[in-house]
């Protein structure tokens, strides 16, 4: 089968699908951490919630289209929340008790999701208009898999777009660089990683939206996601949206295309590839500061 | 204009500044030499909302800047020329400056990009570059054009000759002479004895964490003594 030209290409497929998610994920987490140093590891349990307010809303209304409209609005409605009950009071509480909180804070989602949507898997129909199958570079694929392909790379010219050619894109990487020159300048830092914290929940949970047709909507779907997302930011250089969109494609190509040829290796081959990555360059393949 | 009363800071438990007072009045220039960790430097951070004070009072403009951020500080009309210049590594030369002219422009503000790169015409050659591009010279240039444009009533200075080519220094030199010319308020800390005291109006001396010698430039050039015991010049 892998001398099939169709193979490799439903697979690269596949892979861009898996990146497009990890991207959608690790930009998020990434960019909140280049700003605010702060590690969040409630971010994979915040792609969950968007999955099941997905559900709920795509259920209520009979139309997938809820689901991609609601859950990156609660979602980051939720991470206002968040920000003000907890992470603003954690800032400068050192990386230990952030981990420590945000570690407590999955087990506090995990069992918001058993009362409130039982323990089974879950899922909702994707829409009509990308329901079906395609065909593209002499394959036949998914539509709506093709859609998530789409959807991440809008996200992703749309990123880079604001980041770097706006003054609110200046005033992040500015931050990232360096937020107490970036204060001396009159820049509200505090305010742009409110902004920015908000920004990266709504698209963990749109993230879980979009994936909820594909994958099952399960209460562990947010901690299965988390880690390779954490590998995705650690391989890219925390803080960098380059950083990200290399990682994402590295971890998604790497995870999918191991799991077809080498299903014995998948399991550790992205592991084997963050300690390659940390070895040849700990700070990431495109660290944020200089 | 500036007035910096018995303060007190340091970082976490560790009192660097024990009761220092000095003052910048409007439109004049304040040098503070001293010794390498005499605390100028943090003298500065404290101006600018970036240490606590535990003790003191820090006024700007008749109003206090205690317990404020350095956003605010900023907006108050302070702008900071850090002795490591913090450029924005990630942002173009342009966007440096764009960070700083759009945020603080405003209808006849004295400074403008333009104004700026006729004060600075290496820098014109330069937009479009990284931050990370620059020469340590260029660095300077760049974090005292982009304080400028933040068209600020004070501008706070902390080493800006610190590892510079002696054709450079020159330059910053006759830039800063000129903007006291205008009479642009400034408070400078300086290594660069003759630098600072051919620039100044007052200079004080920060020996231990407090001023330890007050008077004018003609008066620290005259006196040996205080050179020796506190430059070690």
């Amino acid at each position: 089968m892998t001398a099939d030209v169709s193979f490799w290409i439903v697979q690269a497929l596949n892979a861009l699908q898996l990146s497009m998610l990890f991207f959608l994920l690790s930009v998020g987490l990434t960019v909140i951490f280049g700003l605010l140093h702060f590690v969040n590891l409630a971010h994979g349990a915040l792609y969950a919630l968007g999955a099941f307010v997905g559900f709920t809303a795509a259920t209520l209304a009979g139309s997938y289209w809820a689901a991609f409209a609601a859950a990156p609005i609660v979602v980051a409605l939720v991470g206002v929340l968040l920000y003000w009950a907890l992470i603003r009071r954690m800032r400068s509480a050192g990386p230990m008790n952030q981990v420590l909180v945000t570690f407590g804070l999955i087990f506090v989602f995990l069992d918001v999701f058993r009362i409130g949507w039982g323990d089974i898997a879950l899922g909702f129909a994707e829409p009509e208009l990308f329901s079906g199958r395609s065909e593209l570079l002499g394959v036949v694929y998914p539509t709506y898999r093709l859609f998530i392909i789409g959807l991440g790379l809008a996200v992703l010219a749309a990123l880079s777009l604001v980041l770097t050619r706006t003054q609110i894109g200046a005033i992040i990487r500015a931050g990232v660089d360096n937020d107490a020159m970036a204060a001396c300048m009159g820049i509200n830092v505090e305010r742009v990683f409110f902004l920015v914290f908000c920004v990266g929940c709504a698209l963990a949970g749109l993230a879980g939206a979009v994936a909820a047709p594909v994958l099952s909507v399960t209460t562990d779907m947010g901690t299965a996601i988390l880690i390779p997302t954490l590998i995705v930011v650690v391989i890219g250089g925390l803080g960098s949206l380059k950083g990200a969109i290399a990682g994402s494609l590295l971890i998604g190509f790497v995870q999918t295309f191991g799991s077809v040829l080498a299903p014995q290796l998948a399991a550790i081959l992205i592991y084997a590839l963050l300690a390659g990555v940390l070895i040849l360059k700990p700070a990431g393949l495109f660290p944020a500061r200089g | 204009m500036l007035e910096i009363e018995a303060l007190e800071t340091g970082y976490g438990e560790t009192r660097v500044i024990h009761g220092l007072s000095l003052a910048v009045p409007p439109g004049r220039v304040t040098a503070v030499l001293g010794r390498n960790g005499a605390g100028k430097s943090t003298t500065l951070k404290a101006v600018m909302g970036l240490l606590p004070a535990s003790g003191g009072e820090i006024r700007f403009e008749g109003r206090s800047l205690l317990g404020l951020r350095p956003f605010d500080v900023a907006r108050r009309g302070l702008a900071y020329v850090p002795e490591t210049r913090d450029i924005f590594p990630s942002l173009t030369v342009r966007e440096n400056l764009e960070l700083a002219a759009r945020r603080f422009a405003r209808p006849g503000a004295a400074w403008t990009l333009e104004r700026a790169l006729e004060l600075f015409p290496r820098l014109r050659e330069r937009l479009d570059n990284g931050g990370q591009q620059l020469s340590g010279g260029e660095q300077q240039m760049l974090a005292i054009a982009r304080a400028l444009l933040m068209n600020p009533r004070l501008l706070v200075l902390d080493e800006p000759t610190e590892g510079l080519a002696p054709i450079i220094v020159q330059l910053i030199h006759g830039v800063l002479g000129d903007l006291r010319r205008e009479g642009l308020s400034m408070l400078l800390v300086e290594q660069n004895f003759g630098f600072a005291t051919s620039l100044a109006d007052e200079v004080r001396i920060v020996g231990r964490g407090t001023v330890v010698w007050a008077g004018t430039p003609a008066e620290i050039r005259a006196d040996a003594d205080a050179q020796a015991q506190w430059l070690g010049v």
